[in-house]
């Protein structure tokens, strides 16, 4: 088996396993796991508005 | 999670800072116009276990004096347009057939990305929108078979995954036949 369809086959096994628990798991669990993760990553978005307008240049 | 019916789901979720943002911006976006979110900030709100930085939102065609109203209120509301300033500049992308993105003011991340819908599958993902309730509050996804239609044609591990996650989380709500017909005009 090639290495990206091994690694494709292991990613695919853990959505099953996470949407099962998904499922199987009240609301308020699965997605108190999922605040985790996506506000973490939000936060560490640290571009503000003002840094990326200077970047960007003029708008019309 | 709760599939009431066809075009009705129910969560009881902790909402994260980004289903917070697109409750906020849907908010005053509904006052104005239909709406539907596509693309993989829905299998993120069904429950897939990885962030995105856009929320994708294809809205009918508006009139100008109309869509300046939605961005007065909007502006209002404290988003800002990323990609044009003043009105007319936001309402010429739009027109031609480009997105433009929305943001909370001070901030860059999370955005919305609004398009009008031009294509015939952008107008078909208007069509049987689903209504996700979350306590009091609201959003429109397109309809499941749509997402997974156009997920499995892009064909990145990513989108592939988040076919994945939406068929076992719908499974026993879905429409085979209409995956298919998506996937024949995609």
């Amino acid at each position: 088996m090639s290495f990206n369809k091994e690694n494709m086959d292991e990613r695919m096994k853990f959505i099953d396993i996470w949407s099962k628990y998904v499922l199987e798991h009240d609301d308020r669990v699965w997605s108190r796991q999922q605040n985790v993760i996506i506000n973490s990553c939000l936060r560490s978005f640290s571009m503000k508005k003002e840094d990326y307008l200077k970047l960007k240049g003029d708008r019309k | 999670m709760n599939f009431i019916s066809k075009n009705r789901i129910e969560l009881s979720k902790t909402v994260t800072s980004l289903d917070r943002f697109a409750i906020d911006f849907t908010k005053v976006l509904k006052k104005y116009t239909n709406y539907v979110i596509i693309s993989g900030y829905v299998s993120i709100l069904l429950g897939r276990q990885r962030t995105t930085e856009q929320v994708h939102i294809i809205v009918p065609k508006m009139q100008l004096t109309h869509f300046r109203a939605l961005l007065l209120e909007l502006r209002e509301n404290e988003f800002y347009c990323l990609d044009a300033e003043y009105d007319e500049g936001i309402y010429e992308q739009l027109l031609e057939g480009k997105t433009v993105r929305f943001a909370a003011e001070d901030t860059v991340a999370p955005f919305v990305d609004l398009k009008f819908a031009k294509t015939e599958l952008e107008s078909a993902a208007m069509d049987k929108p689903i209504t996700v309730r979350i306590g009091k509050d609201e959003l429109t996804i397109s309809h499941l078979e749509m997402q997974i239609a156009f997920k499995e044609k892009l064909g990145s591990e990513k989108d592939l995954e988040d076919a994945e996650h939406i068929r076992n989380i719908a499974k026993g709500n879905l429409d085979a036949a209409l995956i298919k017909k998506y996937k024949k005009m995609i």
